[in-house]
């Protein structure tokens, strides 16, 4: 699996509000030869979705304004974005639901601390799929 | 005599009142005497003893009376009738005899009446003790937290304690004997209830959960309803318990909540120390500089992590009383002096001017000095992670509650508080939603900060605010450590 779907980078919406995060996630994906935009929390990154169309997005789940599974709810609610798939990041002491994972259309959820090289594999998978 | 005989038992009859036993026996007696050659003489005497006896001892006495009489006929026929006047007068024992006998059958009659007394006395005693019961169980009833409420055969309400009154709003005796559907407001529980009784099956039990939605005051109820054994002609009615755990309903989503965003504040450092170190494993800093970048953020996110369980374990040891502090004279002024000067690099970062207002006054307390340095670096650092540039921040020590405590305030120019945040402000992991985007926090400082202020050293604290006006936060504490 490559980066590249024909001649185009995959697009690649990281949303965090921890910055660090977008740092690092982002690193491992350009250097892998992903395109990264990013977004600060659920709102902006609703929008920045709808603008931009990206290939996969990947974001936190507790994040200000609106949380990561609002935004995904909102994402498949829209028809130019339901296609979009999305992988969550979650810090929180429990694990999605598969329905709530369904629901949302997340296809995977991954607990913090995570590590960038098995999220890379996570983003090639999904790409693939 | 026939004539005279009849007068005799009309006023036997008048005298003797409710001893119709007795005057039938001299009706008899004179049917007798008529018949035979009884005379007139003891006629006049029976009839004559008869009327007095019925009028001393009346009603109770009178049967008892005209049993003896009556047996005393039965002799005078069983012998010979003939002869019975004379047998009566020839015969003084007669007489004797029948007076021992109508004395046994007094005190027959007396000793049964003293039972009848002591059983009535038991009785009433019983029925006060059954009254006292009742009355007991009824306090009972009514004083339990939950609700409570008994209905008939007919739907009735037959009983509501005082908890089911407050919960329906029932208006005391008037909504008794009412019919459930139209006293109690809630159709699920109505449906219940009414469905219960026609199942009649004493041995269930149903539970279910209500929740009661209302404008001010929501409410979620455990409700659980059993039959009562039919004992009337109504049928079986149904009980009715209303458990209100709304309570701990919002204690369990609160240690949810907590555990949720402790594990938050917990994993999100610790997934950053994680991926950068695997990054520089990887090798994907590719020069010097990403890789001190990398170094420099592992070692902030390690402190952050650092930071913020020692906040939960300072917090959670305060709050468990484990943490007592280390009491000295401490002048809150050098305290203030010394917060500013290690604060004032991150201020000039932003531009921020701090300045300390010193007071003229004595501004020494009995208190723990790092923890006031603790609570005071805590309020500056808020106010100038939350100031924009070029603000200032101006702290004050003066004197309350008539000198006996020393007021310290953090006052800046930053963006405000929404007045909806402020009550929760001192909440562990509160956070107010638009903050995060100017800077991150656990919400745990200010939880701590109350912690050592309040539960540590008497004192009090609080903020006053207005949205992008600036914050005044401000505490006290006692000069005097409380004895």
């Amino acid at each position: 699996m490559t980066a590249e779907t024909g001649t185009k980078k995959s697009t690649i919406l990281i949303i965090d509000d921890e910055k660090h995060i977008v740092h690092v996630v982002s690193l491992k994906l350009r250097n892998a030869g992903y395109e990264v935009i990013s977004a600060g929390d659920g709102e902006e990154g609703y929008e920045m979705a709808c603008d931009q169309q990206p290939d996969l997005i990947i974001t936190d789940h507790q994040m200000p304004y609106m949380t990561g599974l609002e935004m995904c709810h909102e994402l498949k609610k829209n028809e130019e974005t339901s296609h979009i798939p999305i992988l969550m990041l979650t810090a929180r002491g429990y694990a999605l639901s598969e329905e709530d994972l369904k629901n949302a259309n997340i296809l995977q959820s991954i607990s913090k601390p995570f590590s960038p090289r098995e999220l890379l594999d996570s983003v090639k998978g999904s790409l693939a799929a | 005599m026939v004539r005279w005989a009849r007068d005799l038992s009309w006023k036997a009859a008048l005298v003797g009142g409710a001893g119709t036993g007795l005057t039938a026996l001299i009706i008899r007696l004179i049917g007798v005497g008529a018949a035979s050659s009884l005379s007139m003489a003891h006629i006049g005497l029976m009839a004559s003893g008869g009327a007095v006896v019925a009028f001393g001892i009346f009603y109770p006495l009178a049967t008892a009376a005209d049993r003896v009489f009556s047996n005393i006929l039965k002799r005078l026929i069983s012998n010979d009738n003939d002869n019975g006047a004379a047998l009566l007068s020839a015969t003084p024992a007669w007489l004797r005899s029948a007076t021992t006998e109508f004395e046994n059958a007094l005190a027959d009659r007396m000793q049964m009446e003293r039972d009848i007394s002591v059983a009535l006395k038991e009785s009433e005693i019983r029925q006060h003790v059954a009254e006292a019961s009742r009355g007991h169980l009824e306090s009972v009833l009514h004083s339990l937290r939950d609700a409570v409420v008994v209905t008939d055969g007919f739907n009735e309400i037959v009983l509501a304690n005082e908890s089911a009154s407050e919960l329906f709003g029932l208006n005391g005796p008037s909504a008794l004997n009412g019919k459930v559907e139209d006293v109690i407001p809630e159709q699920q529980i109505v449906q219940m209830i009414q469905s219960m009784r026609d199942s009649g099956n004493v041995a269930a039990r149903r539970s279910f959960e209500h929740e009661i939605n209302d404008r001010n005051d929501d409410r979620i109820l455990e409700v659980s309803l059993s039959c009562i054994p039919d004992q009337s002609q109504s049928g079986g009615g149904v009980v009715t318990i209303l458990h209100d755990v709304t309570h701990e309903r919002q204690v369990s989503e609160m240690k949810t909540d907590i555990v949720s965003k402790t594990s938050h504040e917990l994993r999100t450092p610790l997934s950053l120390i994680k991926a950068y170190i695997e990054m520089l494993i990887d090798g994907e800093a590719q020069d010097e500089e990403s890789k001190i970048e990398f170094y420099h953020i592992i070692q902030t996110e390690a402190e952050r992590l650092e930071r913020t369980i020692n906040n939960m374990l300072n917090i959670s040891r305060i709050e468990a009383g484990i943490t007592h502090g280390e009491w000295d004279e401490c002048d809150v002024k050098g305290v203030i002096n010394d917060v500013v000067e290690l604060s004032t690099p991150r201020a000039q970062e932003k531009k921020i001017a701090i300045t300390h207002k010193q007071s003229q006054l004595c501004t020494v307390a009995e208190a723990d000095r790092d923890m006031i340095q603790q609570v005071i670096m805590n309020l500056v650092s808020n106010a100038i992670k939350y100031s924009p540039e070029g603000g200032r921040i101006t702290l004050t020590t003066g004197s309350s509650d008539c000198d006996r405590s020393i007021l310290v305030t953090v006052a800046d120019t930053g963006l405000g508080i929404p007045p909806d945040a402020i009550p929760k402000l001192f909440d562990k992991f509160y956070r107010i939603k638009n903050y995060d985007r100017v800077a991150h926090g656990t919400g745990l400082g200010l939880n701590l900060v109350k912690q050592i202020v309040e539960r540590i050293h008497g004192g009090e604290i609080g903020v006053e605010s207005e949205l992008g006006m600036g914050s005044k936060f401000w505490f006290t504490i006692p000069c005097k450590r409380a004895a």
